[in-house]
């Protein structure tokens, strides 16, 4: 493995590093919107909205994002709607990830118990008021592990978005492996990046995971 | 065979195991004698074979009265098996025409892309006609006789908006298949198009098919076929980039049926005989918006 040949390509590496983050947290960001909407709908048992819920949230866990960017990229402009490559790999990131949110977020919603709401009513407060200050914070307390959990799941899942042509790190990673036969470095390079990005994640999610503990609030 | 200690037999089970553990060496010794005797057998039959049979010069193959020619047998339309398994195509043309010019009838041997120069360093074939591109690499295992055909890139695009010349492309959207030569030459020369790369072709002609580039960059005999099954998209350019030649091939220091090929190149080009091979095999697919010169070669002689 030459050093030179790793910092020729290095720089590839690094534009390529912006298109994953970019779309990994674009993504993450529309899995928690998705996500906590879901887990409300599930929490509150909102008739009809609680069985889609459920469906949606099979499907999303029950196939492949590989599988999803297919339908998205070159099944849907069949039917007239044209999205770009990066659009895609961010609605798909966003509805693989919408349902893993959801269910991490219901079971910590779940985890509160009842009588602590009936506590908070027959103290004076208001439902939503409840829900705020009683059933959020220590649902979200609960749900925080696994929600870290996914985050780190969906950043490895762009993986695969090369398939729909956007340049993210694999894709120059089979670029120069193609082109120049730098495989070692390229794959040694490819390993690095993915680590640069995820483990000050890692690192921020245990120191988070540790912060809500400390608060007493996830029992 | 797990050996944990936690699973260690304890004195009674190795006293029953020692019998059976003997069988059992003596069945792993008869095994490995078997299969080295085997090794053995391959490495000085299998390896003499290959030696004996070496190139053949003109005499020899007359002798023989028969001509073995490698071709491909489902890469229409160059070479392929037709519904009542006859060999057709246009590399098959200029192989019968082969055997008729030595004199000798012709068995042809479909081989597969990448074992097109095993079979002639292995001596299973005496010429491989499979739309065999001229490269360096290969030209240090093989070696090659004049050309007959000649390939280049060419450009698909809709026929809403043609990409006439190249300069169109400037900051556009071109789609290309990872690891062929479109990709390499583009990213060399044309900098300032925006390449979009995909791993099959299935996907590309979707990706064009969708809008999703302003061309698809691929070899022109790719780009001229697909394009003529595909209403609405034209090769609008159909001969770009560095041209590469296709020529037969022959086994390494075989220079007598080397030249005897180039001779008959020759001959066959007084006659034309490339064009009549094209109308009959190429033009059915690539239709007449091409013209039979941006892709045949008569005479050996690239123009």
């Amino acid at each position: 493995m030459s050093p030179d040949v790793l910092l020729e390509h290095a720089p590839l590496f690094a534009r390529a590093a912006v298109v994953t983050v970019r779309i990994a947290a674009l993504g993450i960001l529309g899995a928690l919107t998705v996500g906590l909407v879901c887990a409300a709908v599930e929490h509150f048992r909102v008739p009809v909205g609680r069985q889609a819920v459920r469906a949606y949230v099979e499907l999303a866990r029950n196939t492949p994002l590989v599988v999803q960017l297919f339908f998205l990229y070159f099944a849907l402009p069949k039917v007239g709607v044209v999205w770009s490559g990066e659009a895609c790999a961010i609605i798909g990131l966003t509805f693989l990830g919408g349902g893993y949110m959801a269910e991490a977020l219901r079971s910590g919603l779940d985890a509160v118990d009842a009588s602590q709401v009936d506590g908070a009513l027959s103290l004076g407060m208001s439902r939503g008021a409840a829900l705020r200050h009683v059933v959020l914070p220590q649902g979200v307390a609960v749900a925080v592990p696994a929600l870290t959990a996914n985050v780190i799941f969906l950043v490895k899942e762009t993986s695969v978005v090369s398939v729909v042509a956007l340049p993210d790190l694999m894709y120059v990673a089979k670029d120069i492996i193609g082109s120049s036969y730098d495989t070692r470095e390229a794959l040694t390079l490819l390993v690095v990046a993915y680590l640069v990005i995820l483990l000050p994640v890692a690192l921020g999610a245990r120191a988070l995971e540790g912060r809500w503990r400390r608060a007493g609030l996830g029992s | 065979m797990s050996t944990t200690p936690g699973t260690t037999p304890d004195a009674t089970g190795e006293v029953a195991a020692a019998p059976k553990r003997r069988t059992t060496l003596v069945a792993a010794i008869v095994v490995a004698a078997l299969a080295l005797a085997g090794v053995v057998t391959w490495l000085a039959f299998g390896r003499s074979q290959g030696a004996a049979t070496g190139p053949r010069t003109v005499a020899q193959i007359q002798e023989a009265g028969k001509v073995r020619i490698g071709v491909f047998s489902d890469k229409a339309p160059f070479g392929s098996v037709d519904s009542s398994g006859a060999y057709v195509g246009y590399d098959i043309e200029y192989a019968e025409r082969v055997a008729k010019d030595l004199g000798v009838t012709l068995e042809l041997v479909p081989v597969e892309a990448a074992a097109r120069v095993e079979y002639l360093t292995s001596g299973k074939v005496d010429i491989i006609l499979a739309n065999f591109t001229v490269t360096e690499e290969r030209a240090e295992k093989v070696d090659f006789a004049k050309p007959y055909l000649k390939v280049s890139l060419g450009v698909v695009s809709p026929d809403g908006a043609p990409i006439t010349d190249v300069a169109q492309l400037d900051g556009k959207d071109v789609l290309v298949v990872r690891g062929t030569t479109a990709e390499t030459y583009l990213e060399a020369h044309h900098p300032e198009v925006k390449i979009q790369k995909y791993e099959q072709y299935t996907e590309v002609t979707n990706a064009l098919l969708d809008g999703r580039g302003a061309a698809w960059v691929t070899d022109n005999t790719e780009a001229l076929a697909w394009a003529k099954n595909n209403d609405g998209f034209s090769t609008t350019i159909a001969s770009l980039g560095p041209q590469d030649s296709i020529a037969a091939a022959v086994q390494k220091g075989n220079a007598d049926l080397l030249r005897w090929l180039d001779d008959e190149l020759v001959t066959l080009g007084k006659e034309n005989f490339f064009h009549a091979a094209y109308t009959k095999t190429l033009e059915p697919v690539y239709g007449t918006d091409v013209s039979a010169d941006e892709l045949v070669v008569e005479g050996g002689v690239v123009r």
